[in-house]
């Protein structure tokens, strides 16, 4: 499964009479590429605004954020299974991105309503908050979109991400047809035997425990959302958005998975330094004791009959999802996998672990901060100039509080980069 | 402590631990109704308190069900 990925990068975004890409400027026709999103009779209103790097933007509430890309060869549609979107299996031939820029979904429509699961994440394209989020050095187009109040909730969060994804389909397509300046080649074909293997082990939280849905619209894999077996998914697949849309924090999104800095390092490092054997997708969230254990022995077993050597863990999720994936890492080690775990951390005092379940197994793990965005030391994050989305803010452990969006904003309330895209370090203290 | 996730209690040193149903719904089940929902949970509770009487020199888990079996042999022992 070779796949060649082109790259077209963006350096200006303006409005503009038709909708193109050329040479690193993006035009875009509102009205064009809303005309399909306003025709469906789900949404009630939608307009583009863009905010660029450097801006006193504010963006709120954000749902999701996603990277414009394109089949041009090969079976199959990126973000396959989502939003009724093919789910042939993607990975092979030819895609083509639009780098620089990103599409931000603005919407204040929870994945569910049964609670514990709000839209929470704002954007700043300057300041504290912004220096630690990939998306502040990206041109946001922000589609700021409605759903019609009178739907079920499934059916507003599929209206609302499918205009957004076909938005980011339409900007791709400006490309597909254009030779890309940069193409990378991601083949896996040949391994160098006297390498060890590694495997990708991605743990992607899912809605089912939390929304009692097995079709809750959260991330999830070729559309599917609920839990599930661990998934073998070719690195190729991931790339091609085979893991997408959006869970509760600014790194599991769209856009987080394609650029997945973990994965686009194994594959680089692929033949020289390890063979990357495959990814594994585990599934978290499940409810009991004997489910978690069960599920870190079976991502184990496939990680070692696809001949791990080594695996690399990350998670997307806090708490409750820790207990499988902590115990995946444990049963990687016991099967002579060794095992590096990246994650935040939770606060700590009096010496207890920053980790709600430390095992001896778990002897390599790598820091992205903390988890509380409180914890991270940003203090209050400054007022900005222009806000897009809505002006109210809401605050509250109850969300019964409401602010002025462009004032002063208590930190992110999760940040959860567990990617590794930030250059948060650690102090020795 | 009667917990659905035993392997944390255990982990962090819990004296007696009880498995618990599920994290939804640790000490019952509410598919069985609230009158056998609430046998359900005073069972645990009652194997709860009885796990105090035993002494323990370290994280000790017991399954309600083979806790009952036990309690049922001794009984029947002293018969």
């Amino acid at each position: 499964m070779r796949l060649d990925i082109g790259t077209f990068p963006v350096t200006e975004v303006v409005f503009g009479s038709e909708t193109k890409y050329n040479d690193g400027l993006l035009e875009i026709n509102e009205d064009e590429l809303l005309a399909p999103v306003l025709s469906d009779p789900r949404i009630t209103k939608a307009k583009i605004e863009i905010a660029r790097p450097g801006e006193s933007v504010r963006i709120w509430p954000v749902r999701d954020v996603i990277e414009p890309r394109i089949k041009v060869k090969g079976p199959g549609t990126v973000y396959p299974g989502t939003c009724d979107r093919p789910v042939t299996t993607v990975g092979e031939g030819v895609t083509h991105r639009l780098s620089g820029v990103c599409v931000v979904e603005v919407a204040d429509i929870p994945q569910h309503e049964k609670g514990g699961d709000f839209i929470e994440l704002y954007l700043d394209m300057v300041g504290p908050w912004a220096d630690i989020t990939p998306y502040s050095s990206l041109v946001n187009i922000c589609v700021v979109i409605e759903a019609d109040s009178d739907l079920h909730i499934d059916s507003k969060n599929i209206a609302v991400h499918q205009a957004c994804l076909a938005i980011s389909d339409s900007l791709a397509a400006t490309v597909k047809e254009q030779t890309p300046p940069e193409t990378e080649t991601f083949d896996l074909s040949t391994d160098d035997d006297s390498l060890p293997g590694v495997v990708f082990i991605p743990c992607i939280h899912s809605p089912e425990h939390m929304s009692g849905s097995l079709n809750t619209f959260c991330i999830s894999i070729y559309g599917i959302s609920r839990l599930m077996s661990p998934w073998i998914l070719h690195p190729n697949e991931v790339l091609d958005g085979a893991i997408s849309c959006p869970y509760r924090t600014a790194f599991a999104t769209s856009w987080a998975m394609v650029n997945n800095p973990i994965l686009l390092e194994l594959y680089r490092r692929h033949g020289t330094d390890f063979n990357l054997k495959t990814c594994i997708a585990l599934k978290t969230e499940w409810t009991t004791q004997q489910q978690k254990d069960l599920m870190g022995q079976q991502t184990a077993k496939m990680a070692k009959m696809f001949g791990a050597d080594g695996a690399i863990v990350t998670w997307d999720a806090g708490g409750n999802e820790f207990m499988e994936v902590i115990r995946t890492i444990q049963h990687c080690e016991k099967n002579d996998i060794k095992t590096v775990f990246l994650t935040s951390e939770d606060l700590s005092s009096e010496g207890v672990s920053t980790m709600l379940e430390p095992v001896e197994e778990a002897d390599a793990m790598i820091s992205t901060g903390f988890f509380l965005g409180d914890a991270l030391g940003l203090g209050q994050i400054p007022a900005v100039d222009r806000v897009i989305g809505s002006p109210e803010f809401i605050i509250g452990a109850l969300r019964d509080g409401v602010i002025p969006t462009q004032g002063e904003l208590p930190p992110p309330r999760r940040h959860d980069d567990h990617y590794g895209f930030t250059n948060l370090m650690c102090e020795e203290t | 402590m009667i917990s659905a996730i035993y392997g944390l209690a255990l982990g962090v040193g819990a004296n007696r631990i009880i498995k618990g149903a599920k994290i939804e719904h640790v000490l019952g089940d509410p598919k069985m109704g609230s009158e056998k929902d609430r046998a359900y949970s005073l069972n645990l509770v009652r194997i709860a308190l009885k796990t105090l009487e035993q002494e323990v020199t370290e994280p000790t888990l017991y399954d309600p069900y083979e806790f009952l079996k036990t309690e049922k042999k001794e009984v029947s022992d002293a018969a």
